[in-house]
């Protein structure tokens, strides 16, 4: 698979999370350690995944 | 001295200091439709980054997003991040914007889809759309500070004044020297947003004995804000993905911030811009959210949830100074929110209506001359429609709905952004039929309410939208050479730069 593949698979993998844990995992867990943590996690692994893959771009001449 | 002179003083000076960055940044100012609009495409990291954020991230935020945690928990945070999360798709959308922006010479993203489709018409579409949706949007701004200024000051200072307020200074920021007034002024506004935001966060934090009491007496206080659906109802997985679906999308959809895709001015400065807004957008978010929490401690019970930011910021432990300065900050979020919306809409009015439709002879500096004049025109509608929605109440007229509803309707045009870049299969009828019966769709759900099986208009929309582009694409004709010639450019290009 390429890159340009797995980056969207994994983004699409991380939308799913987004619906999948707080609505069917965390639904009773009434505490800032249930969503809240989750999705403060949830974004900062998004957030890394952006800057494993923007950090190896390199200048293009024009 | 009593709080609406204060109030004054600090608008005074935010105003002062305003315009002299945005005269200094028109002594840079050079000829052409590229140097107003895009500041030539020669934009620093750093400023990219700040006027990324400040373009994005506005009175929403500290007013709308904070008042949707105060009314309806967690879920504000998960809707929010839903949008920052959806900035991944960046790495793929960020070189591309940039690279055939540099090649072609695009001036806004309509004038891009034009060029890719081969059809005027596109272009004309998607702007139209742009002009209909992004008025709500820019009205929800003003509307942020009247609140605002009404609720610091006591009530001394009206809504409308607020409003006229903001309204003058974003004509005066985006038409002093186009792009440069208004990326200078953005990055001296987003850093007092930040700032000051975190700075009063700090305080009522505080005043609640440090953030584990805070999130002790969050947990024994509000336990049901703290989980979704909450027991009220609000945020089943409708209203979720009703009002995030559009904030997904927004770094493609809404022109102001796809059109900023095109200034870096190098690869390093688009990976500074990139990094900086992520980074921005995680502590701002995070700042709004928590701050709407203190507000269900602090001042339960509000009518108007869209007024627990004033009411918080008037309450004895923030001292009257600090108050201020962060009603500068929000101010100061929502101004350079609407300058960038007025000023693409200028840009998109001029290059994609005017001069693609109305008359498409006319020289550039005429071109300009249009777009500098419809600056004023847009705020004046954008003023008529935040005076009027501003004395409404009940969800649909809360801040972050009405952000999301203007974004659902910006949303029509994702298919036809993805099919420019991605298939070259897609054709300008498809763009068109979709983008038209699409935004009919979303309007026609929000002006009834009616919300089918429970799903908000902006998902219904856009699944009538992707049916109609995919199939109308499948029955018309693509401009195959153009297709041929812009993807395969971009394969090239992307593959040179280690992009994706």
């Amino acid at each position: 698979m390429s890159k340009f593949a797995w980056a969207w698979t994994w983004f699409v993998f991380l939308l799913v999370l987004n619906i999948a844990i707080p609505w069917f995992v965390l639904t009773h867990v009434e505490k800032m350690s249930g969503a809240f943590l989750f999705w403060v996690v949830w974004v900062a692994v998004a957030i890394i995944s952006a800057f494993v893959i923007f950090l190896k771009w390199r200048e293009v001449e024009r | 001295m009593s709080a609406a002179f204060w109030v004054w003083f600090g608008i005074a000076i935010y105003i002062a200091v305003g315009l002299a960055i945005a005269i200094m940044a028109r002594r840079q100012l050079g000829a052409g439709m590229s140097e107003f609009f895009l500041a030539n495409r020669k934009v620093g990291g750093f400023v990219s980054a700040l006027t990324y954020s400040a373009t994005t991230y506005s009175a929403f935020m500290m007013i709308g997003l904070a008042g949707l945690t105060y009314f309806s928990g967690v879920g504000a945070l998960g809707f929010e991040l839903t949008y920052l999360c959806g900035m991944f798709m960046m790495v793929f959308f960020l070189p591309r914007f940039w690279l055939v922006g540099k090649k072609y010479g695009y001036v806004s993203p309509m004038e891009l889809l034009s060029d890719r489709y081969q059809s005027k018409g596109v272009g004309a579409t998607t702007a139209i759309l742009a002009l209909v949706f992004l008025v709500p949007y820019g009205a929800v701004q003003l509307m942020g500070v009247g609140y605002l200024m009404n609720g610091i000051s006591q009530g001394v200072i009206p809504v409308v004044a607020g409003i006229i307020i903001a309204v003058v200074c974003a004509i005066a920021w985006s038409s002093i020297a186009g792009l440069r007034s208004v990326a200078w002024t953005d990055a001296f506004q987003a850093l007092i947003m930040i700032v000051v935001s975190a700075a009063v966060l700090g305080v009522v934090v505080a005043a609640l004995g440090g953030f584990s009491s805070f999130f002790g007496k969050l947990e024994s206080a509000v336990p049901g804000l703290l989980t979704v659906p909450t027991a009220k109802g609000a945020w089943n997985i409708n209203m979720f993905v009703g009002l995030a679906l559009p904030w997904l999308f927004f770094l493609i959809s809404n022109p102001q911030v796809s059109q900023r895709l095109f200034i870096p001015k190098s690869v390093t400065a688009m990976k500074q811009m990139l990094g900086g807004f992520l980074i921005f957008g995680f502590i701002y978010t995070l700042i709004s959210v928590l701050w709407g929490f203190s507000a269900t401690l602090l001042v339960p019970g509000l009518e108007n949830a869209d007024k627990a930011t004033p009411t918080l910021l008037a309450l004895p432990i923030i001292p009257m100074g600090l108050a201020i300065i962060v009603m500068i900050g929000i101010t100061a979020a929502a101004i350079s929110t609407i300058d960038s919306i007025l000023l693409t809409l200028s840009s998109v009015w001029a290059r994609d209506i005017h001069k693609g439709l109305i008359n498409p002879k006319v020289s550039e500096a005429g071109e300009l001359r249009v777009g500098q004049w419809v600056i004023p025109i847009m705020a004046i509608i954008a003023f008529v429609f935040a005076w009027w929605a501003a004395g409404k109440t009940g969800l649909a007229f809360m801040l972050a709905p009405l952000s999301s509803a203007a974004s659902a309707g910006l949303l029509m045009a994702v298919p036809t952004i993805f099919g420019a870049f991605f298939w070259k299969r897609a054709t300008a009828t498809g763009a068109i039929v979709s983008c038209i019966v699409g935004a009919i769709v979303v309007l026609l759900f929000q002006v009834t309410g009616w919300k089918p099986l429970g799903w908000w208009p902006g998902v219904w929309g856009f699944i009538v939208c992707v049916i109609l582009f995919i199939g109308v694409s499948l029955a018309t004709k693509p401009p195959k050479e153009k297709a041929e010639e812009f993807i395969g450019y971009l394969r090239e290009a992307l593959a040179k730069g280690n992009f994706i």
